[in-house]
């Protein structure tokens, strides 16, 4: 500020005070990370510099960094920072005034206010100007700035004080083009082709997920002159190009900070327009020279950056007007290099080639994903495929010798094992991206490198150690299993684009590749069905991958049906060309169909999946897949299920699991799973009455079981035993897997499973009441059990389960309430609150399942003719249950929502009830209630805002009829202690009205909020104009305060409402409360 | 199920046998499991290979139900290991003896009178206010491998 003392008249003592000031000042701002730290600094050398000009401006902070004191000094204001800025007052004041525009784009830059306290509207004004007015200006000062200063850091060979400045300056320049631009985005969308060269070789689906960032920057057109047409990106391609030249100089290194900053900016750049570089062997300079370095990973960045905004034609054209190759030649070259250091470095330390590897490779998933997607695989240059399959085949050769290497490596972190597992999933995806690219080459490799192992295991059986090729053919499944196939995530996935327009040659269809390979990998998984190839070559991990690939082949491959392979994705393809993919196509999945080699593949994996479940006792990663993974995948498809039940081998698997007890040692949820996957095949077979009899030849056995030990005189004797405690679980797991299998067709069969065995539940329920995981066992059974039948029952049926229902939860009440557990263990403790918890959870489950029955009913009559009564049931079931449910316990987030879903559900539904309940059930609800709405959880919220608005609303239409509607819990009562309590009513219209305006939540709330609102403040009219009027008068501000007014007053008179609780009148009081809110939340709240 | 499975071997004396084999695969968490020759409840359960193309094997987390003591095991997951036979039993609470000995009303009306009041104050405090404070109280005494102790009570209502 050396510059503005010359020039000012004021005395010296002023002088000196401003000085001093501006000292503390700047070193604040230097020092001081806490954006509003540096913003009171800046404010306050804004401050001084004013005063020192006799500009009179008020102290006041607030208003100093309004953009809107009067124009005149304004503008003497604007024009004093631009002085600073451009360096008119030299080095050290340009410095100050860049970071004091600095912080004003930070303090505005986040969508919310900072700590600075100010309204929030003011800060969406500030934000708005700051836009549209100033920052394009500031951007241009700084960029003129750091031009101003180049040529003196160009020239001097060691640190000058410009570093400083220019450092600084680029800083600005990168947070502008950071900045979340809106006002204008809509003319950005049109603007983007525009800024670049190439028209069509711009994208507009950028969308995919990444690991790495890459910011898009999307300015408005009106920008264009600054970034494009100036040609300042030339200067700073130069400017970096200068600084790499002095990296050996004093002062300098690769990662100083005018160097880091630059780098940043031309990332920047990159996302703004692919084409950037006017020479492209800048872009060569910044990645090729393989240095470890942070400079390589920011080219790579900028690659990525490239990758976001243009197709990959274009991105390949980049190079080519200044270098004999395209840029997919030089990325896979530069992959290459990585993996190759990859390979050869494997330490730890060494971060940088992994972050660099995961940034291209994300450029390759960038370029790639959109093409497989619409399958545009012709556009891809043919320079680029080949590119693609040297890079694959690099890969391949890594991930394997990485895979022989750890082949020994004990891991037993399990958490770490964990998140690699799904780190490489998404690797092996984008591996599969490359090799899809060039899959004419990748799938012969493939076969190759399997076929090499098969051979190698063979002749080195007894000999050699065979674990390190393990491994490999470990690795190998799963790189194969994502090239092949995708994930079906539930749905049928059909076969990659890239293999069905491809091959489209072939005319044997034995010889396809694809066929080759995958049978290749089939005969290999025969083998581990001969017990000695088993113990010698199929460790657990190499079965789970094989496994894992057979559910992932068969899902796409294995008998797909007619329908599904006319698919209607022939976009961009001539007639011609698409009827022959459909041909290769046809060709391919027909040989895996069911007329051809269909049937004796599912045979295969059948045995094989029954063989693990078997053969590998106690290996349960291996189970849980099989269980989960493959057979389930089998069964979901009716076609398959047809077939399956006319194997021997899968007739072989149901006899086992029923009648035999081989497979009790499995882990008992995977017994759950079996018996699903067993019932659901039932749907193969011819029709209904089979498919009930096949579930009832499958239950009958389990179901006696548990009959004949509850009649037992002496069951109390031997229930405890491990071993019957353990078969019964295992069994109760298997009728509850049962269960949920259900289908219209097998639902008969499924009611007498349950019935059967209705006695002896309360039976086991008494003998196991302190054997928690029993209970929660029988409890979850019965959940489920209901849950799929209870739609379906006739009316007698219903009465018989309701009552069976109802007496289960008498008991389970009669067993828990009052009781508490005693330990010396913190931990036992807390698990047995854990358990109380989830057997309430399936308590409330039960109710809710009850419920439904008044929703959804195919049985033939009403349940009414039975006397049955659902909402007696459920007034009934939740008087037992909510005494047992503690605010502690609503802390379990899954419990808090059941139990908020079913008091919401059933107060809309039946709200007389609730007035019926007595003064302690109804207080314990309310109370609740008030928890709940007060909850983080928007859906929770959502809920009590139901619940409100059915109490007020019920209460309104009853008291409007001249009934009593909530009666003494509404209108107030005096409590045994003479003490008056105010009524229900009045106590949420406070509540809600202090949560709307003063608290945060969600606007999605707003509607279902307005809802609640409404009837309440109908039925509380005297309270709701107490209530705002307390609200005027705490506001000290008299425009605010009218504001205030107008708007309460406008909330219940505006749009013609009327006090009646009809759709549009709820329609309308969402809408008044909508423009309430945006009128007072501006000022009403502060942070 | 074949035949032999459906009788109940329901020994003459209960106490007969006070561990079970069972396959370490199918323990899970909330299950007991003998550690050390201690009863132990099941916390965590978790797999993992002897080397990468090994076996797996269990590691078992487990606290000692009487002391409350954190114990931990390694078994092979094909192998057995042992269960404690855990039972509950409810009695009805009649009297709390100076000397530090419950008296209890089993269900053929005699009473038992072998059973120490748990040492932790905390614990103590809860059954002794209970009881002071006139309620009716029911309490859990858990038993396994020859041990005893009361592990819950609950109230069945006010005394008349």
């Amino acid at each position: 500020m050396q510059g503005s003392s010359d020039r000012g008249p004021a005395d010296l003592t002023q002088l000196q005070a401003t000085m001093q000031a501006i000292e503390i000042a700047c070193s604040s701002i230097q020092n001081s990370q806490v954006a509003n730290a540096r913003f009171q600094a800046a404010a306050a050398i804004r401050d001084a510099a004013i005063r020192e000009w006799g500009l009179l401006t008020s102290d006041d902070k607030k208003s100093l960094i309004r953009l809107d004191f009067a124009a005149a000094e304004k503008e003497a204001f604007m024009y004093e920072v631009k002085q600073a800025v451009l360096g008119v007052h030299g080095v050290d004041v340009q410095f100050t005034g860049i970071n004091f525009l600095e912080s004003l784009v930070s303090e505005f830059s986040p969508s919310t206010s900072t700590a600075m306290g100010l309204p929030r509207e003011f800060h969406e004004q500030c934000l708005k100007s700051l836009e549209l007015e100033y920052l394009k200006t500031f951007y241009c000062w700084a960029q003129d700035a750091a031009v101003s200063v180049t040529s003196r850091i160009i020239e001097s060979h060691s640190a000058v004080p410009e570093v400083k400045v220019c450092t600084a300056a680029l800083r600005l320049m990168l947070q502008i083009l950071n900045w979340d631009f809106r006002y204008n985005t809509n003319m950005a969308k049109g603007a983007k082709p525009s800024m670049d060269v190439f028209n069509d070789g711009v994208r507009h689906d950028i969308a995919s997920p990444k690991r790495s960032e890459c910011i898009l920057v999307q300015p408005g057109p009106s920008w264009r002159d600054v970034l494009i047409s100036s040609g300042h990106i030339g200067w700073l391609l130069g400017l970096y190009g200068a600084l790499r030249q002095k990296f050996s100089c004093e002062g300098y290194w690769l990662d100083c900070p005018v160097a880091v900053s630059a780098r940043k900016l031309i990332v920047q750049f990159c996302s703004l327009t692919g084409t950037i570089f006017p020479s492209g062997k800048n872009l060569t300079s910044l990645s090729l020279p393989l240095i470890i370095s942070s400079e390589m990973l920011d080219g790579c960045r900028a690659l990525l950056s490239m990758a976001t905004v243009t197709t990959p034609t274009v991105f390949d054209q980049l190079l080519k007007s200044v270098s004999p190759f395209g840029t997919l030649t030089l990325l896979s070259t530069l992959m290459c290099e990585v993996i190759k250091v990859l390979m050869t470095k494997n330490t730890e330390e060494e971060t940088w080639s992994w972050m660099a590897r995961d940034i291209l490779l994300d450029t390759w998933t960038t370029l790639l994903i959109p093409m497989h997607s619409i399958g545009e695989n012709a556009r891809f240059p043919s320079e680029g495929i080949n590119a693609a399959a040297n890079l694959f085949a690099l890969i391949v050769e890594a991930e394997l010798r990485a895979a022989s290497a750890s082949a020994f490596n004990d891991d037993e972190d399990s958490q770490y094992l964990q998140a690699s597992i799904s780190a490489m999933d998404e690797r092996l995806s984008s591996y599969a991206l490359i090799a899809r690219a060039a899959i004419d080459v990748a799938i012969p490799l493939l076969t190759r490198l399997f076929t090499e192992r098969f051979a190698r295991l063979h002749q080195g059986k007894g000999i050699t150690d065979p674990t390190e090729t393990l491994e490999e053919l470990y690795s190998l499944l799963l790189i194969t299993g994502h090239v092949l196939a995708d994930e079906g995530e539930g749905e049928t996935p059909s076969v990659p684009m890239a293999i069905q327009t491809h091959f489209v040659d072939i005319v044997e269809t034995h010889k396809h590749p694809v066929v080759v390979l995958s049978s290749t990998i089939i005969r290999f998984a025969e083998q581990s069905l001969d017990q000695e190839m088993r113990m010698s070559v199929f460790s657990p991990r190499l079965m789970e991958a094989v496994i894992w690939f057979l559910a992932r082949w068969s899902s796409t491959y294995l008998m797909v049906p007619e329908e599904c392979r006319e698919d209607n994705c022939n976009s961009g393809y001539d007639h011609e060309s698409w009827l022959r993919s459909q041909h290769s196509r046809k060709a391919l999945l027909s040989f895996f169909g069911q007329h051809n080699q269909g049937k004796p593949v599912l045979d295969v994996i059948v045995r094989i999946s029954m063989m693990t479940l078997i053969s590998y006792p106690g290996e349960k990663d291996l189970q849980a897949l099989t269980c989960y993974q493959l057979l389930h995948s089998l069964v979901r498809r009716k076609n398959v299920c047809t077939h399956l039940v006319a194997f021997d081998s899968w007739r072989e698997l149901a006899n086992t699991f029923a009648n035999g007890r081989t497979l009790f040692s499995l882990h008992s949820t995977h017994q759950r799973s079996l018996a699903q996957t067993l019932v659901l095949s039932a749907s193969g077979m011819r029709n209904s009455e089979a498919s009930n009899q096949y579930v009832r030849d499958l239950t009958s056995h389990m179901t006696a079981y548990l009959v004949e030990m509850s009649n037992k005189n002496d069951l109390k004797n031997f229930s405890q035993q491990p071993d019957i405690i353990l078969s019964v679980s295992c069994l109760l797991e298997r009728l509850r897997g049962a269960a949920r299998a259900l289908e219209p067709r097998t639902q008969k069969a499924i009611y007498e499973m349950g019935f059967s065995v209705m006695n002896s539940v309360l039976v086991l329920l008494e003998v196991y009441k302190h054997e928690f995981a029993v209970v929660y066992l029988l409890l979850k059974f019965v959940v489920d059990w209901v849950d799929g039948e209870i739609i379906y029952l006739e009316a007698q049926e219903t009465a018989i389960v309701v009552d069976f229902c109802m007496r289960l939860l008498q008991l389970y009440s009669s067993h828990n309430i009052g009781k508490i557990s005693v330990s010396l263990s913190s931990s036992l403790l807390s698990e047995a609150k854990t358990e109380m918890y989830k057997d309430l959870r399936a308590l409330l489950q039960l109710i809710a399942n009850l419920c439904s029955k008044d929703m959804v009913d195919f049985s033939s009559d009403s349940i009414e003719t039975q006397g049955t009564s659902i909402s007696q049931v459920v007034y009934f079931g939740l008087h037992i249950v909510t005494p047992l449910i503690s605010l502690d316990l609503l802390k379990y987030p899954k419990l808090c929502h059941d139990y908020f879903s079913l008091l919401s559900h059933m107060l809309e539904v039946y709200p007389e009830m609730v007035a019926q309940l007595n003064n302690e059930a109804f207080a314990h609800v309310l109370g609740t209630l008030d928890f709940g709405l007060h909850h983080q959880d928007t859906e929770v919220v959502d809920m009590c805002l139901k619940v409100l608005k059915a109490l007020a609303s019920y209460h309104y239409k009853e008291t409007s009829i001249g009934k009593i509607g909530l009666g003494s819990h509404a209108s107030g009562f005096k409590d045994s202690d003479g003490k008056f309590q105010e009524g229900i009513l009045s106590r949420f219209l406070r509540s809600l009205l202090q949560l709307l305006l003063f608290e945060d939540y969600s606007t999605d709330l707003v509607g279902i909020a307005a809802d609640a609102l409404f009837p309440l403040i109908l039925c509380e009219q005297g309270v709701y104009q107490r209530l705002g009027q307390e609200l005027a008068d705490s506001q000290a501000n008299p425009t605010l305060k009218s504001r205030l007014v107008n708007a309460l007053q406008s909330l219940t008179s505006s749009n013609q409402l009327s006090p009646t609780l009809d759709r549009i009148n709820y329609q309308r009081f969402r809408k008044n409360l909508h423009s309430f809110l945006i009128e007072v939340h501006g000022f009403l709240r502060t942070m | 199920m074949s035949d032999e499975e459906h009788h109940f071997d329901s020994k003459a004396d209960a106490g007969a046998s006070k561990t079970y084999p069972q396959q370490a695969g199918a323990i899970r968490k909330n299950g007991y499991i003998v550690i050390k020759a201690r009863p132990c409840k099941v916390v965590e359960v978790s797999t993992s290979k002897t080397g990468k193309h090994g076996h797996a094997k269990c590691h078992f987390v487990g606290i000692d139900i009487f002391n409350g003591k954190k114990l931990e095991d390694i078994v092979p997951s094909s192998h057995n290991c042992d269960v404690p036979h855990v039972n509950r039993t409810d009695y009805q609470l009649i009297d709390i003896s100076e000397d530090g000995f419950v008296s209890l009303l089993t269900e053929n009306g005699n009473t038992k009178d072998d059973l120490r009041l748990p040492t932790d104050e905390n614990l103590l405090s809860q059954i002794k206010d209970g009881f002071a404070d006139g309620k009716d109280l029911v309490v859990t005494v858990m038993s396994a491998m020859g041990e005893e102790q009361i592990c819950a009570l609950k109230d069945i209502g006010p005394k008349n």
